[in-house]
């Protein structure tokens, strides 16, 4: 296979354009080249002009050709694969061939491979990648798309195997360009520009390395780079759609969705078949909650490729969203399997009301309304709303104004706290919103693990030896690096350490700042300075004077602990969370058996933040809230148990109408009972309370 | 509006002649075969449902002692009245042939562990297995009687073609023979009948179609709550008949002033159906008028026949 230079390829291709003389050619493998090379200029009319000749002469009597011009009749249907599912397949058989009729050959095997994983059957793609290998140790294409199958599944060190397959081969461009788009997806931006730049060095004509290159300065805001970059590409390509989709993707990284969205419609203008474009465009018309649009773009991507597993994941999601009920109160709307608002709402609606206002007055903003906040009961499809796979770890995220979380039945109970994931999540709408979307991503994680801890007793992230033993390790990274604990985990630990740490530096900043000092910090960032100079302008330090003055403070502010500290166990995890069910239920059972009823009720408010579903909870909670004249939470309560389908519904009802009449609701009484009694008339209880209702002075209970 | 003396007389004659509420109380008797459970945790599963049963039959449908059939794996529980063999079973079907009457409810539950197809299904129990054409041989001395017949057994679902016919309701814990996971569906069966969750209406008087409903709802929840894929889906065989019959009906007072209440009552009753027949067409404010005046009227009337001694 050619990984050489391009520039001349896609020259000699521009000039031969798909003239009878180019199609007349026998040197079949060149003229899939030039057809591959148009379709990467943009040109897809002429590129599929070449590769519909080298398809119509293979049909008609290619079964007798050598494997080489098999090859390239495969490579002539995947530049026509366009909404023609059949051409893949059809490539697919071609490449098969090959391999058939000339073990020797390699090619076949390898773009097989790579058609494989392009249509994401991973495993498929492993093999073959491996049966080359087997015949070809160290071959650097092979190893390369070994490489592409462990970034694409996440399981493994893709750019370690990448570094091999250079070694194979230092010139190998492919190799560099991916080792340069695995740098800047994992945000290493320097490192990603000078590996481009390496690639470039030897291919001046690589489109992705030119991508990478401006994507880079983009992100570092080195606008005269950018330019430079763009240029370059369009010199190479007129219609370069992949610039702007590499573009797109890397702003979707630093959560600039206007910006990401803005590229990728670039890209599509320049290349209106464009799958990655379209794909871009529609995913985050879908992160700003233009839910018609953003389908309709997916869907036209998933017509063009129906191979495209992100796109059906995320069709098939939207159709399920469909029936999701949307319910707009105050400042926010939720979107919710209807069972999930019914249960959830009461709790949520009022929370992030309060969240809301409590934010809006320490960050001095106010994000504009509704913010939208949907939530999955089935945590596979929260992961495809995220990230359009299956298989995400979070529990939340915040896409600024539309936040997608767990509903609690996502999870085992116990798993998290649902409370202060909302929370924490609408923390970032502020965090992302005051910024631009420029704040870094440590600094929105630490304000809302921070503000976790601000909003409840008990929520956020706590101190445990596990932290204490990384900190006196000089594990934890500083102020400046905190990122990297992030994005480039050491090990699966220091994420979960990171958040903690990073909500301790928010902490510290406001302690000694002053309670404007975040906010200043994320205003500074929305101006688009640089994290040094927003330091230095915000807290009046540089970035390492930040670090020794955060290292001081959080040893000061464990120093009892440190001194005390063993070393950690190996089952402590290394933070404790707020989902513990266990000893909150302890507490609510310490309070009833003393009588506290207040007390119980604080205990089993907090144990419905981590389960929500347990209906003797939930009447717990409502007997206790009764007798300690709380009639508001016993009302809701007994909602909840209705909302929950209990098995005795009739009587949950009569429950909620008793309730309604305590808080002194008599209509709301006496619909519910009468509700109740239409379905169920000599239902004794309900007799009782309708007569009561009646006989009863206004205003007072019988 | 109250309705006159002589519409209610007619309404009490009416019910004399179709309800559960004749002159004489229903008779009801249970036979509960609970069967091998093959690992203690099953086998106490089934004695809990089997005790809870004769419990239920005992305190709530005043099912005498010797209309009250326990046969279990283990002879020696509390309770049980036998081995659950084949033997045993079949006697004690023979037995309740004899002292069954014309028009009582014979209900018959089969607790355990499922297997077989067609009328090869069986439930394990000690030696060997009765089939459901066996069980389907042993109910013909029962032709005169509503017989209810639930199967809560893993793969039951056969049973019901072969235990099927006049004046029978059978009740399967699976659709076909071939659901052949653990099933939950005798537990929240069993729940139903001794909570008394399962009377929907809470009118006191349990239709075997209500528990039936009570269990499919409760099992679906359990798998709902496991986050788990329902694989078993139960059946009734006859919801008309599984509507009308109750575990228990209590008998008619004798006292006249009562029988007249409630007829009034019914009468009362039979308004609200009609009205609630139009709630479409009427009007909203004038539907839940005249539904807050009748159900007012009920509650009234009622508490007028529990005065009295009678129940509702």
């Amino acid at each position: 296979m050619k990984y050489g230079p391009t520039a001349l390829l896609l020259a000699a291709a521009l000039a031969a354009g798909s003239g009878p003389g180019a199609a007349q050619s026998v040197d079949r493998p060149a003229r899939a080249e030039r057809a591959e090379a148009l379709l990467r200029a943009g040109d897809r009319a002429a590129a599929g002009r070449e590769a519909r000749a080298l398809i119509a002469e293979y049909e008609r009597g290619g079964t007798a050709w050598p494997a080489r011009d098999l090859v390239a009749a495969g490579r002539a249907y995947l530049v026509v694969q366009s909404g023609d599912a059949e051409a893949v397949r059809a490539a697919l058989r071609a490449f098969d061939a090959a391999t058939a009729r000339d073990s020797l050959l390699i090619e076949g095997e390898l773009r097989a491979a790579d058609l494989m994983l392009d249509k994401y059957v991973a495993p498929e793609a492993k093999l073959g990648y491996e049966r080359v290998l087997r015949r070809h140790p160290g071959h650097p294409m092979a190893t390369l798309g070994l490489a592409r199958v462990i970034a694409f599944t996440g399981q493994g060190d893709a750019l370690a195997v990448a570094r091999e397959a250079l070694k194979a081969d230092p010139r190998a461009v492919p190799v560099l360009t991916f080792i340069a788009a695995q740098h800047l997806e994992g945000e290493r931006i320097d490192s990603a520009a000078e590996v481009a730049r390496r690639a470039l060095v030897l291919d001046q004509g690589s489109l992705d390395a030119w991508a990478v290159l401006g994507a880079a300065a983009w992100v570092r805001g080195d606008s005269a780079a950018f330019r430079n970059a763009r240029v370059r590409a369009e010199g190479i390509a007129p219609r370069p759609a992949a610039f702007y989709v590499t573009l797109s993707e890397a702003a979707a990284r630093q959560r600039r969705y206007a910006d990401a969205e803005r590229f990728a419609a670039r890209a599509l203008e320049l290349d209106s078949l464009s799958v990655p474009a379209l794909g871009a465009l529609g995913t985050n018309r879908l992160r700003a909650g233009r839910l018609a649009e953003g389908r309709a773009l997916i869907e036209r991507a998933f017509a063009i490729d129906p191979f495209n597993l992100w796109h059906k994941n995320t069709l098939d999601l939207l159709d399920k969203l469909a029936g999701f009920r949307t319910v707009r109160t105050g400042r926010f709307e939720f979107v919710a399997p209807a069972r999930e608002a019914d249960v959830l709402l009461p709790y949520l609606a009022p929370l992030l009301e309060e969240a809301y206002d409590a934010l809006a007055a320490r960050y001095d903003y106010r994000p504009p309304a509704p913010v939208r906040m949907e939530i999955y009961d089935r945590h596979a499809d929260f992961s495809v709303r995220t990230v359009g796979l299956t298989g995400l770890g979070a529990l939340g995220v915040s896409f600024g104004r539309l936040l997608a979380i767990d509903a609690p039945s996502a999870r085992d109970p116990g798993t998290f706290n649902w409370g202060s994931t909302a929370w924490h999540e609408l923390t970032h709408t502020f965090t992302l919103g005051l910024s631009g979307n420029r704040v870094p991503r440590w600094f929105s994680e630490g304000v809302s693990v921070f503000e976790e801890r601000r909003a409840r007793p008990g929520w956020g992230a706590t101190v445990t030896p596990v932290y204490l033993a990384a900190l006196k390790a000089d594990r934890l990274r500083p102020v400046s690096q905190l990122n990297e604990g992030f994005v480039r985990p050491r090990d699966p630990n220091e994420v979960i350490l990171s958040y903690y740490h990073a909500s301790l530096v928010a902490e510290m900043i406001e302690a000694q700042f002053g309670p404007r000092a975040l906010g200043d910090l994320l205003r500074a960032w929305g101006e688009g300075l640089t994290t040094a100079a927003v330091v230095q302008r915000v807290l009046r330090l540089d970035e390492a004077a930040l670090d020794a003055r955060f290292e001081a403070w959080v040893r000061a502010r464990f120093a009892r602990e440190l001194a005390a500290a063993s070393r950690a166990g190996v089952g402590d995890t290394a933070v404790v969370g707020d989902a513990d069910l266990a000893p909150v239920l302890e507490d609510a059972r310490r309070a009833q058996a003393a009588g506290q009823d207040s007390a119980v009720v604080a205990a089993l408010e907090r144990a419905l933040w981590i389960w929500p579903y347990d209906a003797a909870l939930h009447a717990r909670l409502a007997e206790a809230a009764s007798r300690a004249r709380m009639p508001a939470i016993a009302v809701r309560e007994r909602r909840a148990i209705v909302a929950l389908g209990p098995s005795d519904p009739l009587g949950a009802r009569v429950e909620l109408a008793q309730a309604l009449l305590e808080a002194g609701d008599r209509g709301a009484a006496r619909r519910e009972v009468l509700g109740v009694l239409e379905q169920a008339p000599t239902y004794e209880r309900a007799q009782h309370l309708l007569l009561a209702l009646r006989n009863a002075p206004p205003g007072g209970a019988p | 509006m109250r309705s006159g003396p002589a519409a209610a007389a007619c309404a009490a004659l009416l019910l004399l002649a179709l309800g559960p509420t004749s002159a004489r109380a229903q008779r009801t008797h249970l036979l509960v075969v609970t069967g091998l459970g093959g690992a203690p945790e099953y086998s106490a599963a089934f004695l809990s449902q089997g005790a809870a049963l004769m419990d239920v039959a005992a305190r709530q449908w005043n099912v005498g002692d010797s209309s009250r059939i326990w046969l279990a794996e283990d002879a020696a529980h509390a309770g049980v009245t036998a081995r659950a063999t084949r033997e045993a079973v079949a006697e004690s079907f023979l037995r309740l042939s004899r002292q069954v009457r014309p028009g009582d409810v014979l209900v018959v539950a089969l607790i355990g562990h499922g297997s077989g197809e067609g009328a090869q299904s069986r439930v394990n129990l000690p030696g060997v297995d009765p089939t459901a054409a066996e069980y389907a041989g042993w109910l013909a001395g029962f032709a005169r009687q509503t017989v209810v017949f639930v199967v809560g057994a893993s793969g039951s679902g056969d049973f019901a073609v072969h235990l099927k016919g006049p004046g029978r309701v059978i009740v399967t814990a699976t659709r076909t023979p071939f659901e052949r996971n653990e099933s939950r569906f005798s537990a929240a069966f069993v729940r139903g009948l001794a909570s008394g969750d399962a009377d929907a209406d809470k009118d006191g008087r349990l239709t075997v179609l209500e528990s039936y409903a009570f269990a499919v709802r409760e099992v679906a929840r359990r798998y709902q709550e496991e986050r788990a894929m329902l694989t078993e889906h139960a059946l009734v065989s006859d919801s008309t008949l599984a509507a009308r019959t109750v575990y228990a009906a209590p008998a008619a007072s004798a006292d006249p002033r009562v029988a007249q209440l409630i007829a009034e009552l019914r009468e009362l009753e039979a308004r609200l159906d009609r009205l609630k027949a139009r709630k479409g067409g009427t009007p909203v404010a004038e539907y839940d008028r005249e539904l807050e005046a009748l159900l007012v009227a009920i509650a009234e009337k009622s508490a007028e026949v529990r005065a009295a001694g009678g129940r509702p």
